[in-house]
């Protein structure tokens, strides 16, 4: 007999294998062998069940990111069933007024607009040494994007958050496996209510896409993609920062650095809030070869709350540097694009690097702080090219 | 939605999720963990989760613990020997494994 949770899983599987195609079908010599992702084109295949997707450095040239190609990061099953119709956003706990919002209500209230760089903490824990376990993400868990939705602080005002209230909730429509903990965070009551944080409902001007958490995601501007719950429905004023698994021990750092390899004390770290700084080199490609011509050599180069003020460049293995020129198309909270033309002296091998700074006196680090679940990776970005005639 | 059509929905996606994942998604390394290892990881997860693992014994043992806490299907008895099979099959070592790119956008 099939019960009506398995019901669920294989309508959602027939739904999402229609838009599916079989390899030998859809494959071009040039792809091995993944299977099609609805809304999604060229990303690298992290994992399919559960959903993580990496967008390919060859797409961070745009300042806003498509939507094709912004990376997913799922810690479980999205909704099987999600009827927008059905759907509500409850606000409850230290609240006076607790509200039930159904979409149409969220859509009457005044929205803003916010550029954010979304990247999941643990982008670049491939890169860690010695590895950790996790996704092994390298560049590409990170995108830019135009969110708009209602203020969540102005949700907050409606609902009148009550002395007691610190923390502010978020909880998402995230099908469990197992006995895995729900997806539950929560943010400190003064950044929820920040007039950047949002309830956003679009993604570059269309409605959230299922693999963005549609219909409402929260939008924590500069913090790490997890603090933006998908699929939201459940918006919870507390007294206490949230202890579930994806606040402790997940999401924190160590309070003082850890031998690497070595093991945290859950009770040493603290939850990790704004991103780091942090320049990524999209082209040319690591291992890629070049003629003896001018190249460009290009990224994008952010820092969560903080502005980026430089990227600088070294060809030379980082003896010397030299600032490159920044994209003009900027906003706080975004990532800017930058470049910088490179004229090899000779025909030999070369290691390009990259080192953002910000606005808060931080520069990328030579080596990243080396932590059990590899978050924050932001050491200074390196690829090897060879010219030759 | 008539029965028929309903039963013709979940055959297709029951179908299609079996054909799906042995199409795209690679096996486990053989051994003789090998069936348990199925059993206790991709009744969640798809194999790439764990293929792209380059971990530790010591940090195997712990993902191990974490999973069995989670609801892996773990017997007390084969615990050490799936923790042996992990750390053999993905050492910290071993080269990274090549991730798969999903289809498109089209060459120009």
């Amino acid at each position: 007999m099939i019960s009506r949770r398995d019901f669920l899983k294989d309508a959602s599987w027939a739904l999402a294998t229609a838009g599916m195609v079989h390899p030998s079908l859809s494959w071009g010599a040039d792809q091995s062998a993944a299977p099609a992702v609805t809304g999604k084109q060229g990303m690298i295949l992290r994992s399919f069940r559960f959903l993580d997707l990496e967008m390919p450095t060859e797409f961070m040239n745009t300042w806003i990111t498509p939507v094709p190609h912004f990376f997913v990061r799922n810690h479980m099953f999205e909704p099987s069933t999600l009827d927008a119709g059905e759907w509500r956003l409850r606000v409850s706990g230290e609240v006076e007024k607790p509200l039930s919002l159904s979409l149409t209500d969220l859509r009457k209230i005044e929205s803003h607009s916010v550029i954010n760089t979304l990247e999941c903490a643990g982008n670049g824990r491939g890169f860690q040494s010695p590895h950790v376990p996790g996704i092994q993400w390298q560049r590409g868990a990170v995108g830019n994007a135009r969110f708009r939705g209602p203020r969540l602080g102005d949700l907050l005002r409606r609902a009148g958050v009550k002395p007691a209230g610190k923390y502010v909730m978020f909880h998402g429509l995230d099908e469990v496996p197992g006995k895995v903990p729900p997806f539950i965070r929560s943010i400190p009551v003064e950044k929820a209510m920040d007039s950047d944080s949002l309830i956003a409902t679009s993604m570059n001007g269309a409605p959230l896409t299922r693999h963005h958490g549609f219909p409402a995601r929260a939008l924590v501007p500069g913090w790490i993609g997890a603090a933006s719950c998908k699929w939201l429905s459940e918006i919870k004023v507390l007294d206490q920062e949230f202890e579930g698994n994806f606040m402790k021990p997940g999401y924190r750092m160590p309070d003082k650095p850890i031998e690497p390899g070595g093991s945290a004390n859950p009770d040493a770290t603290h939850p990790i809030t704004g991103l780091s700084v942090k320049s990524v080199i999209a082209g040319p490609k690591d291992g890629t070869t070049l003629k003896h011509a001018a190249v460009e050599i290009h990224g994008a180069a952010w820092a969560g709350e903080a502005d980026v003020t430089k990227v600088e460049i070294s060809t030379d293995s980082g003896v010397t540097w030299t600032r490159a020129q920044l994209g003009t198309e900027h906003a706080h909270y975004a990532w800017r694009l930058w470049s910088y033309w490179w004229k090899p002296s000779e025909r030999a091998d070369y290691l390009i690097m990259s080192r953002a700074s910000d606005s808060q006196g931080r520069m990328q680090p030579t080596t990243a702080v080396w932590n059990p679940s590899g978050y924050l990776y932001n050491a200074i970005d390196q690829v090897k090219v060879h010219v030759q005639a | 939605m008539s029965r028929l059509s309903l039963v013709a929905v979940i055959l297709m996606g029951r179908v299609a999720s079996l054909w799906g994942l042995a199409a795209q998604a690679p096996d486990l390394p053989a051994g003789d963990m090998q069936a348990k290892a199925r059993k206790a990881c991709l009744e969640c997860h798809e194999s790439r989760i764990i293929l792209q693992q380059r971990l530790t014994k010591a940090t195997w043992g712990k993902e191990v613990d974490k999973m069995i806490k989670w609801g892996a299907l773990v017997d007390a008895k084969d615990g050490n020997a799936l923790i042996d099979y992990l750390s053999t099959n993905f050492p910290a070592d071993k080269a990274p494994e090549p991730a798969a790119r999903v289809p498109g956008p089209k060459k120009k």
